[in-house]
């Protein structure tokens, strides 16, 4: 068995990195959960986000917090742009999964077009900067991540809740008929959603630039892992997103601690499945 | 007349439901369709709040031609619905379901004061006001359902079915609450199953029977015709 | 004999076909063609084995890269670890995914919420978590398996053709089996399912058992690809097999091609494969690998069915055969010279006792007696909310009953599944048609008269189908497709799949709602000819004058309870229910 202080770290730790799970997972849950649109390509366009980020660093030497300011608004764009296909062919939730799965393949070849799939580092003084607290470390950059997500997701929440837009939404997503009897114009709405979610992706992307390692195959590792977030945390839940995507990381970063690393993809599935068998209204 | 419909024809898909259809509500005035199940009454009012296209006819309301405003634009134009079944949005809060009913500008201007006038009218609501929708008891749940559409600071407020599965004490209550909204200056558009009830509370009144008005005139005149006899009973 | 030549020509081609590329190895062309058709046959076998469960019944799994992995590594392990040889590991491999989607099947069938997008996610995690048992296992140890010391069987003069021969085996198998699955009665039946599952099962579609029969051959073939997949890579590693792109490609061949046919998945795969080996030979596979998701792209925007069916349309319309718009006007049902009124007979055909329903806090039966004879006409009628429906769907099975008990011709049936009950000879329509929408109007009331009846030949089958498709005036209609017929004729469809099955007792859930009146005089004759055939009938229904002059005995419910039976004028003059319908005041 570990020792306490190890436990106390691989928690710490799991924590932190699950935050990015729950950055992930928030505009994946936005759309899935209020407009029936799984979006596969959140991923790839968070990757997109991260290169660009990369990019403008090491070729530009412009702050990773000013591209961000760009790379954002540049991903909300997008996001509208490919909610019109949607709505232009009224595609369902089925449709929305394989028509993003192939916009997601186009983008990761793209990117291996322009950035080669060797694996790209941006190197940062960021990186290496950590608090100490206690017998533990806390690395400041995974913190930074954690506040902006914990920001977003309860700036999200309370525009959801307490703003006439955000209530709008979620009536619209219950009944759109009635909603629009109350004179809601979803349509309108649904592209503004679809590109606060793409928004998100190029938050997280920023923060993927800085943390890890870019390889265009990557997109699809945290496929899995996050879409069973966006599930335990339950859809259209920015909160909910945020604690799933932490209670994945610390139990993934238990399972590595106390287990060996390899048994930490089980986690969130065995979790996963659990909670749908335990109960399928879950969603 | 502050609504005109003309010859409405109205269906889903190509299952027609109405035919020809002609109906008059004046300011401030209560009028009722009573007719049996499935004679077409909810698609007719459904058409009259803009979640149905009407196929073929002339929808005025005040003057303006409803065939060609939008959907969502039927509320800015002053006329709420309180649908069949009520249609909350269960998982919101109450006091959420009545601010989406003044969700657009002109009512929101106005939202304290509605809600007031809300919380006025069913005192329990105020109670249960931070309570999802959806775990309030179906009497509550039509209150919820009538305040959510005098949110909207409506010029007509039409009621689809309103007594439909309520105690019966609740439903004598949820009439005197219709009464009270003409007096407060709307008209009323009611659609009925309970025939005594919609007549009783009613100005006028008409009888639909599979899809055509089949009868129509003052209350007292109704009851002494056999329409609704036949159209209810068959006999 | 021209005729029959052109008829035997496909089966001809097909032989003459499947014996060239049997024989193809013989002439030892450069390995490169060995392999490179090899895959074209592994991705036919793979998608077309996904297609028997996702395509024809419409549960999308995005799990298959499980069974086949599961394949692979069983191979794997009994011929490198253990010395099996090869050939014997097949089966096996084949064995083991199938129990494992027979035993998630026991598991997720039950449940009606996990359908859609919710089963894809679910199989997708399934796919994790074997591949990270494996992983973290002796299975794997996290090392890879060599295959090089297998030693593989000299059926072909070199290894790559002897490889390609086990892949075409495998291929030519998995597309007859495709092709006897889609022209069977697991076939018609996982169609059904497709289209509308609940209706599948009241029209006596066992889908439970065809679903997990669907998900058990797909699994298996899928393993047994990659037992002979394990030998064509050499080397196993988890990431190599449990990898994204095999679901993704096999619904991307399949969704291209067209899921719902036995070959589609087919043209899909060899149309892809053969690209992306075109790009990937040119030194271009990331452009082809973009090519191929922007072909999925303009695939679910303008081809969502596929091109199989696609081509099937443009063909139909060349030839001129194409579906004439629907008409109109109403045909009338011809008058039925037998007697109107046939004697009601004394036996009970349907016995109801104290049935009730509960749905959560709401009590829609309450305790509900009612008898029905022999040869009668039964109009069901009560206010909204008095449990009508709800009285049909428990006798149809759609609802199990909370308490009570029900009887047809004798036999308890309150807590039989629906598609046992609907082969006891109950059989129902719904009040807004429900179709199988991809199915003609032949197909459709074949499939009733195949469930719901009693066993027959396919050609008297066949010749009972059109026989009510006939009687209900839909002649002429036989080869439409339900979207193609108005809803007059989507209601006499109904009738005609109801009647296909021969029932005892018909269930008929306001048959006259949304016709007009000419078409109400006509289904009102229709349901008096029906009766004249001796079938039983229970009818719900609004429109009154209808109810008065079809019943011989009407039935109130009020408020979950049965409040009056008997003669039509008499009923509906009870001052009781009158009240019911129009308050106490006016019955006074």
């Amino acid at each position: 068995m570990p020792s306490a202080t190890l436990l106390g770290q691989a928690l710490i730790s799991g924590v932190l990195a699950g935050g990015l799970y729950g950055l992930l997972a928030m505009g994946l849950s936005l759309s899935w959960g209020l407009l029936r649109l799984v979006n596969l390509s959140h991923f790839a366009l968070a990757f997109l986000a991260a290169y660009i980020v990369y990019e403008l660093g090491t070729d530009y030497h412009i702050e990773p917090w000013w591209s961000a300011a760009m790379v954002v608004p540049a991903m909300f764009a997008i996001g509208t742009a490919q909610h019109w296909l949607f709505d232009r062919f009224k595609v369902n939730e089925l449709g929305s999964l394989l028509m993003t799965f192939s916009f997601a393949i186009i983008l990761e070849v793209a990117i291996q077009l322009y950035w080669t799939a060797d694996f790209r580092r941006y190197e940062t003084e960021y990186a290496t900067r950590s608090i100490k607290a206690g017998p533990f470390y806390i690395p400041v950059l995974e913190l930074t991540l954690c506040i902006v997500a914990a920001v977003l997701a309860c700036g999200t929440w309370v525009w959801l809740r307490r703003t006439y837009v955000g209530k709008a939404l979620r009536a619209a997503a219950e009944d759109p008929d009635i909603a629009a009897a109350y004179g809601v114009n979803h349509k309108k709405l649904a592209y503004l959603l679809s590109g606060i979610g793409a928004a998100y992706a190029g938050v997280a992307g920023t923060f993927i630039a800085l943390i890890a390692t870019l390889a265009p195959a990557q997109i699809w590792t945290y496929l899995g892992v996050v879409f069973a977030v966006v599930i335990i945390g339950r859809l259209g839940n920015p909160i909910g997103a945020l604690l799933a995507g932490m209670l994945i990381g610390a139990s993934e970063s238990l399972a590595q601690a106390v287990l060996s690393p390899a048994w930490s993809p089980v986690v969130s599935f065995s979790v996963l499945i659990v909670i749908l068998l335990w109960d399928p209204e879950w969603l | 007349m502050l609504l005109e419909a003309r010859n409405l024809h109205i269906g889903y898909g190509d299952a027609s439901a109405v035919w020809d259809v002609s109906l008059d509500v004046a300011a401030g005035e209560i009028v009722s369709v009573i007719g049996p199940n499935g004679a077409g009454k909810t698609t007719l009012i459904n058409a009259v709040a803009g979640l149905l296209r009407c196929r073929r006819g002339d929808l005025h309301f005040d003057g303006v031609d409803m065939n060609r405003v939008k959907s969502h634009d039927y509320c800015g134009h002053g006329i709420a619905l309180v649908p069949e079944g009520r249609r909350l949005f269960v998982k919101m809060t109450v006091e959420e379901n009545l601010e989406l009913g003044c969700y657009l500008a002109s009512a929101r201007a106005a939202r304290a004061a509605s809600l007031e006038r809300v919380y006025g009218l069913f005192p329990i609501l105020r109670d249960k006001r931070r309570q999802p929708a959806g775990e309030l008891s179906g009497g509550q749940q039509q209150m919820v359902a009538i305040g959510r559409a005098l949110m909207a600071r409506p010029r007509i407020v039409l009621f689809d079915e309103p007594s439909l599965g309520l105690a019966p004490t609740v439903v004598d209550d949820m009439f005197d609450i219709i009464a009270k909204v003409r007096d407060d200056g709307a008209a009323v558009l009611l659609v009925e199953q309970n025939v005594l009830k919609a007549l009783d509370v009613a100005d006028r009144a008409y009888v639909l029977e599979q899809g055509r008005i089949v009868a129509q005139g003052l209350p007292g005149d109704l009851l002494k015709q056999p329409h609704i006899r036949e159209a209810y009973l068959g006999v | 004999m021209v005729v029959t030549a052109s008829r035997d020509l496909p089966k001809l081609a097909a032989v003459i076909g499947i014996g060239v590329f049997a024989l193809l190895p013989m002439a030892r062309l450069p390995a490169f063609y060995d392999s490179f058709l090899y895959l074209v046959f592994f991705w036919i076998s793979l998608s077309t084995s996904w297609t028997l469960l996702s395509g024809f019944a419409g549960y999308f799994s995005l799990g298959h890269a499980a069974f086949f992995g599961v394949g692979m590594y069983a191979t794997a392990v009994m011929s490198a670890k253990f010395g099996v040889p090869f050939l014997f590991t097949l089966p096996v491999a084949a064995a083991i995914p199938a129990l494992l989607a027979v035993g998630i099947g026991a598991i997720v069938f039950r449940l009606r919420r996990l359908r859609g997008e919710l089963f894809a996610l679910l199989t997708l995690a399934v796919t994790f978590v074997i591949a990270t048992i494996i992983l973290n296992t002796p299975i794997d140890g996290g090392g890879g398996i060599f295959m090089s010391a297998v030693p593989l069987p000299a059926i072909m003069p070199t290894p790559t053709g002897s490889i390609y021969a086990l892949g075409f085996v495998l291929c030519v198998s998995t597309l007859a089996i495709a092709w006897k699955v889609a022209h069977s009665r697991l076939g018609m039946g996982l169609f059904a399912i497709h289209d509308d599952e609940d209706v599948a099962e009241a029209k006596g579609v066992p889908t439970f058992r065809y679903k997990i029969i669907a998900f058990a051959l797909s699994a298996g073939i899928a393993g047994a690809v990659g037992g002979v997949h394990a030998m064509y890579v050499g080397f196993l590693t988890v990431s190599g097999t449990f990898d994204l792109t095999v679901p993704l490609y096999v619904v991307l061949m399949s969704v291209i091609g067209g899921s719902r046919s036995w070959f589609g998945p087919a043209i899909g795969a060899a149309f892809i494969t053969t690209l992306l080996y075109a790009f990937i030979s040119g030194g271009e596979a990331l452009v082809g690998r973009a090519l191929v998701g922007l072909i999925l792209v303009v695939a679910i925007l303008w081809l969502p069915d596929g091109v199989v069916p696609a081509v099937k349309k443009w063909l139909a319309r060349w030839r001129g055969v194409t579906a004439k718009p629907p008409q109109a006007g109403v045909v009338p049902i011809e008058p039925v010279s037998l007697p109107i009124s046939r004697p009601v007979g004394d036996r009970v055909l349907l016995q109801v006792r104290g049935a009730s329903k509960r749905f959560g806090g709401l009590q829609a039966l309450a305790g509900v007696d009612l008898d029905v004879h022999e040869g009668e006409i039964l109009g069901l009628v009560g206010p909204n909310g008095s449990g009508k429906t709800t009285l049909i769907n428990v006798i149809s099975g759609f609802y199990p009953l909370s308490g009570g008990t029900i009887a047809v011709d004798g036999v308890e049936i309150g807590h039989v599944p629906a598609h046992e009950i609907a082969r006891r000879g109950v059989a129902r329509t719904y009040q807004i048609p429900r179709p199988f929408v991809n199915m003609t109007v032949l197909e459709n009331v074949t499939l009733a008269a195949t469930f719901g009846g009693p066993a027959r030949p396919g050609a008297e089958i066949r010749a009972e189908a059109l026989h009510w498709i006939a009687f209900t005036g839909l002649a002429g209609k036989e080869d439409v497709l339900p979207a193609g017929l108005n809803l007059h004729e989507r209601k006499f469809l109904e009738l005609a799949r109801a009647l296909a099955a021969k029932p005892k007792l018909l269930l008929l859930d306001e048959v006259l709602s949304g016709l007009n009146p000419a078409e109400v005089d006509n289904a009102i004759r229709l349901v008096r000819a029906i009766r004249a055939q001796g079938a039983t009938i229970v009818f719900v229904e609004h429109l009154m004058r209808a109810v008065v002059e079809l019943s011989d005995r009407i039935a109130v419910l009020n408020e979950g309870r049965l409040f009056a039976l008997g003669a039509p004028r008499e009923v509906m003059r009870d001052p009781g229910v009158v009240s019911i319908y129009l308050g106490k005041a006016y019955a006074a």
